[in-house]
């Protein structure tokens, strides 16, 4: 009985990923046709464009939020001052905060610098989110630290301590923000929608706003879908491991 | 070079990132919310606040963010709760438990299309609250169930002895232990609540969806495209002030059912 409510209700969530995939595979009179998907690939060429700008920009962005955060997020948990624990509590703050509070200061500042209009809006700022550095902190409270301090008796290059030390105990939690960061790149709407306005390069989550024709939504929902949940299949394991210890320690 | 020096070094590329992106503009955002103008730069103190709180368009898009808070988090709170603890019951509830968490992942533009079919006559905001929750529900399952595996299963030995029933087990053993879990889960959820603009956007396509769902970030989106800086700003702030209530509050509670 209870395995049978609790499979409805599973049915019941992924209703919608089933109903865009058979939509996009029908045509006239619901008939199964690929038109759709000639529509979208053969007929109208703007799609591989947005399609590659958003991969672009997911991977930069979640290769640099690795290659950035874990020597910060290590050095904070290594570091004993008060100082850090207010930059700490700082962080946390910034995490909650809603978007439209940096949109504004923000547009400003990429434009002084000169970024505005091109990929590197939507990706430097992004890079630095404070979840992400928020998720590894805690993380990386709970790990060994004689494995850090037997290599730092035996080298003095911290590259060579975060390498060998670091980043094998916290391997859960890389694949865990990686998979959080590309999600939430590949997902980004306010930043693209205020931040450029050369239609070259405009990102996946935009084009599907912006397409003319309803038809060609579901075809295009459903190739957007599919490194997402190429990457779930991979790494969904570590995705749970890294989001519950990280919520465990608070 | 000493070791403490070596972190430093390692926390510069990320603190000026940090410091640039979102400290400052936070600071800003503050310097703009208290002078009236961008060209004359007059300090005004707290009249751009008194004038935003008497906008009617910020009234509605604050009444309608707080019945998001009121609607969406306790329901999908309680959603979770229950689902989680089938998931720790057995391998087939946490295999099945995949339908519920793949909706975190996958990009809001993709579920809106069939949303926006399956939904498009109906006339109030339950659309958007339905959103939230579909995405929503897998952080805090995955959460929650995963606290419920920490309580230790003695406890639980011991009130069987006793002869509780199993939903006296759930209700005085299982719900206190995980109260820190759950307190954290809410406080994620009020966060995301705010962040549902993105899903209310695209659904509606347009910058003036219908009263029953303009909402605080619509309000803030569309004076940053007025330019408007000042009721963006004050705007942006009692949001800040919100979110940072909520977060005092579970901050306390959190601290009251520790264990």
């Amino acid at each position: 009985m209870k395995k049978l409510l609790y499979s409805v209700l599973s049915v019941i969530f992924l209703l919608p990923l089933l109903l865009t995939i058979i939509k996009s595979f029908t045509g006239e009179n619901d008939l199964f046709s690929l038109e759709r998907y000639d529509d979208l690939l053969i007929g109208n060429q703007t799609f591989y464009r947005a399609f590659w700008n958003t991969t672009i920009c997911t991977l930069v962005i979640s290769l640099s939020v690795l290659i950035i955060t874990i020597p910060a997020a290590f050095a904070i948990t290594r570091i004993k001052s008060r100082l850090i624990d207010v930059f700490f509590v700082i962080l946390v703050t910034m995490m909650l905060m809603p978007l439209q509070v940096t949109l504004l200061p923000n547009y400003i500042g990429l434009r002084d610098i000169g970024l505005l209009d091109t990929r590197l809006a939507i990706i430097v700022p992004a890079v630095f989110s404070p979840v992400y550095a928020v998720i590894l902190i805690q993380y990386m409270r709970g790990i060994d630290t004689s494995i850090i301090e037997a290599v730092q008796l035996e080298s003095n290059s911290i590259v060579r301590v975060i390498i060998t030390a670091v980043i094998p105990q916290i391997k859960p939690c890389i694949y865990a923000v990686f998979i959080l960061s590309s999600a939430e790149s590949w997902n980004m709407v306010e930043q693209p929608i205020n931040f450029i306005h050369n239609e070259n390069y405009m990102p996946l989550s935009i084009f599907m706003n912006q397409a003319m024709e309803w038809d060609i939504l579901y075809p295009a929902a459903v190739i957007s879908l599919i490194p997402m949940i190429l990457l779930y299949w991979c790494f969904g394991d570590e995705l749970k491991d890294g989001i519950t210890l990280g919520g465990l320690h608070e | 070079m000493k070791w403490k020096n070596k972190y430093f070094l390692c926390l510069i590329p990320f603190l000026s990132g940090v410091m640039l992106f979102y400290i400052l503009p936070f600071f800003r955002i503050i310097y703009y919310s208290v002078i009236n103008n961008q060209f004359m730069k007059e300090f005004v103190g707290l009249q751009n606040y008194i004038d935003v709180l008497e906008n009617q368009y910020f009234q509605t898009a604050l009444k309608n963010s707080i019945l998001i808070i009121l609607v969406c988090v306790p329901t999908s709170i309680l959603l979770s709760t229950v689902i989680s603890w089938f998931v720790t019951q057995s391998d087939y509830f946490r295999y099945l438990s995949i339908s519920f968490i793949l909706p975190v992942v996958i990009p809001t533009s993709v579920i809106v299309p069939i949303w926006r079919e399956f939904f498009h006559s109906i006339e109030n905001a339950l659309p958007i609250y339905l959103l939230f929750i579909y995405k929503n529900i897998g952080i805090d399952i995955i959460l929650i169930s995963a606290a419920i595996k920490i309580v230790p299963t003695e406890i639980y030995e011991a009130a069987k002895t006793d002869g509780a029933t199993k939903i006296q087990l759930f209700k005085y053993i299982t719900i206190p232990c995980i109260m820190p879990s759950i307190i954290f889960s809410t406080l994620l959820t009020v966060a995301n609540s705010f962040r549902v603009y993105r899903e209310s956007y695209l659904y509606y396509g347009s910058n003036y969806p219908p009263d029953y769902s303009y909402t605080l970030q619509y309000y803030m989106n569309n004076n940053f495209l007025k330019l408007d800086f000042q009721a963006l700003s004050c705007g942006a702030l009692i949001n800040m002030l919100m979110i940072l209530v909520a977060a005092l509050i579970m901050l306390k509670l959190q601290r009251k059912y520790s264990i």
